[in-house]
């Protein structure tokens, strides 16, 4: 243990100095973001090596070793995150990919786990260090899944993208109630526990996980219906309550869901989808400043788990947290997805992406945490093997995700963002809707002018963005290829729009 | 714009062969370059043409019915053909339902008003109740013709 040099500095100057660092740590974070999308290394680790420089052995001197308080902020970021992740998922992309990405979330976190478990027994380390770490990296994350997949420029086929993504959501509960049977177990048996005492331990385990789907879902459901009727019901005086609200919701199922012993993660992703696929009044508010939040959590949580980590202790462990790394992406991630994939009879190249895209993320630190906390022995040289397998696990997948994906051809054709965006902010449902349409080669409208175009009665164009111009949609305005239409329209309107215009943005 | 005028006899193909989306694609394709609508030549880049409109939003927009179309710069007439499906093709349609009623667009590029014109045309009548149940219960191309003189004639309901 080092001897940690603390700031000596009274109030209010010690959390000026504290803010200053974090705030230059976050800004320069967001700053870096841009490079790292176009090499395709997932922004979230420049975070964490930003904690690391931050942190007491870095240039920061922030000094910062306390798991416990790490633990609770980083569950917090991560409830964030995963209400964000399910507002913005689709109950069709949910429906589409129950099979696989169940089957991945439970069976596949399971498998990954003990061919983990193997694979570092194989390297001389104890069956119960091996046990622990299998338990550990044994999820997605989907903090980090999520920047890779939506952050960035890049645009994956839905299929893919959706399994990826949901997998990541609820994947979290299993790696939990793993790690916690682990650390339970390894605690016992230090403890000079019997056999028979262990036996029993994993049929309650096998029970257990069940019950966490179960309870988290039905928590996450009633939640989220409770709060879609109050949002529906109540007018707040002002928009900024109305995330408040959602917040609040997000805290009170991942809470309500722990405490009935269920999944608080899966209740907070549950909540976002009600919440996300019903009404929902101030959408476009709502969305934009969870979306924020997410973002916000994600890179203090990444910043703080960099804190965390000692760079002097990650050295005596990098040779075995290197090659537990890459057994991870090459060995045991491929194997087990090819193995739950394949009653889904999905094409080769698909398996192939799902099981490079196993990134793992925030959740293994986290996780990585607990046995420091039961204060079990080499608690913290296994916090800093699982460390070293999440970095590499998201570099070396990370770095060739963009390239990857083209190859593959499961990118999808990537609409460009226009200049100016044109939005209707309202606190109830409206009767209509603006809707944008990239134009292309392709579709009826393009070289019409609008004067042409037969709306249906409710439906007008109303601006038309062109490059860097913003025009009027005049009846003499001739689209052309490249241009991002706005249309008001009623809800019943769609389909005779989207035949001529073909799909609009964002859906 | 009348529909008999833009649907010629050998365009029409009231049992459909292929039972997938791109295959339909192509067999209703083919239909138009044998009717003489299109050049032989231009077969494959039209089916790649239409289908890559499809990728940027189906044109299958609910209740059954599908208006897959495209504008090419060689095509110096406006023509579409009407192919049929018993089993119904999955066209990804905005309903997500199977399409058992397609019709294939095929106009000049520097006319687009007309592309327009005659897309308003069909969607009208396809957005007809009594024009969908008729078409998909339509065996021969004399049935389907029939329909569709009714239909220019404005004499089917809803």
């Amino acid at each position: 243990m080092q001897s940690t040099a603390t700031l000596a500095m009274s109030e209010p100057n010690a959390t000026a100095v504290l803010l200053v660092v974090f705030g230059l740590l976050l800004a320069f974070s967001v700053l870096f973001t841009r490079t790292l999308d176009r090499l395709g290394v997932p922004v979230v680790l420049l975070f964490l090596v930003l904690g690391m420089l931050g942190g007491s052995e870095g240039i920061g001197g922030l000094v910062f070793d306390n798991y416990e308080l790490a633990f609770r902020l980083g569950t917090v970021a991560l409830v964030l995150i995963l209400f964000d992740g399910g507002l913005n998922t689709s109950l069709a992309s949910i429906k589409r990919s129950a099979g696989p990405s169940g089957l991945l979330a439970t069976v596949g976190v399971a498998g990954t786990a003990g061919v983990m478990a193997l694979i570092a027994r194989g390297l001389g380390l104890s069956w119960s260090e091996a046990l622990l770490i299998g338990a550990i990296v044994s999820s997605t994350d989907a903090a980090a899944v999520f920047a890779v997949l939506r952050g960035g420029s890049l645009r994956v086929k839905e299929k893919v993208r959706s399994t990826l993504e949901v997998e990541s959501c609820v994947n979290d509960p299993m790696a939990v109630i793993l790690t916690v049977a682990v650390v339970e177990f390894v605690r016992l048996s230090n403890a000079g526990g019997t056999a028979s005492g262990s036996g029993g331990h994993v049929w309650q385990l096998l029970l257990d996980v069940p019950v966490q789907l179960l309870m988290g879902t039905l928590v996450g459901l009633a939640v989220g219906w409770v709060a879609r009727w109050l949002l529906a019901r109540t007018q707040f005086s002002t928009g900024g309550l109305y995330p408040v609200v959602t917040l609040a919701s997000a805290f009170v199922a991942f809470g309500a869901a722990t405490l009935v012993f269920g999944s608080g993660f899966l209740a907070v992703f549950v909540v976002g989808v009600v919440l996300g696929s019903g009404p929902l009044p101030y959408r476009t508010g709502l969305t934009r400043v969870h979306d924020a939040i997410a973002w916000m959590s994600q890179v203090s949580m990444f910043l703080m788990l960099g804190l965390l980590v000692f760079p002097s202790r990650l050295i005596p462990v990098a040779w075995v947290g290197l090659t537990l790394g890459l057994g991870l992406a090459l060995l045991a991630r491929p194997l087990v997805v090819a193995l739950c994939l394949l009653p889904f009879r999905w094409k080769a190249r698909e398996i192939g992406y799902v099981s490079w895209v196993g990134i793992r993320g925030a959740v293994p630190i986290i996780l990585a945490t607990f046995p420091v906390m039961a204060h079990l022995p080499d608690g913290e040289r296994i916090f800093h093997i699982v460390f070293f397998v999440v970095v590499i696990s998201a570099l070396v997948p990370g770095a060739s995700i963009v390239p990857l994906t083209r190859r593959l051809g499961l990118d999808e054709p990537e609409t460009p963002t226009p200049a100016a965006a044109l939005e209707m902010h309202s606190l109830r449902p409206m009767g209509g809707e603006i809707h944008s349409y990239h134009i292309q080669q392709t579709v009826a409208a393009c070289h019409a002018p609008i004067s042409q175009i037969r709306f249906p009665d409710g439906a007008a164009a109303i601006l038309v963005v062109r490059g860097d111009r913003v025009m009027a949609a005049r009846g003499s305005t001739v689209l052309a290829p490249g241009d991002h239409v706005y249309v008001f329209c009623r809800p019943g309107d769609e389909p005779q729009i989207g035949l001529l215009f073909g799909r609009p943005t964002g859906t | 714009m009348r529909m008999l005028q833009l649907v010629s006899e050998s365009a029409i193909v009231p049992r459909l062969k292929a039972s997938q989306r791109d295959e339909v694609i192509i067999e209703l394709v083919d239909a138009l370059v044998s009717s003489g609508a299109a050049p032989a030549k231009l077969r494959d880049e039209l089916v790649k043409s239409v289908l890559e409109r499809e990728r940027r939003g189906s044109t299958g927009f609910g209740r059954g019915v599908a208006v897959p179309h495209v504008k090419h710069k060689s095509v110096k007439t406006m023509a579409a053909a009407i192919g049929l499906s018993e089993r119904g093709v999955d066209f990804n349609s905005l309903d997500k339902q199977p399409v058992f009623s397609v019709f294939l667009l095929l106009s000049p590029e520097d006319r687009p008003e007309e592309h327009l014109q005659a897309m308003e045309v069909i969607f009208k009548n396809l957005s007809k109740d009594t024009f969908r149940r008729f078409l998909r219960q339509a065996a021969s191309v004399e049935e389907v013709k029939t329909l569709l003189e009714e239909a220019d004639n404005q004499l089917l309901a809803g």
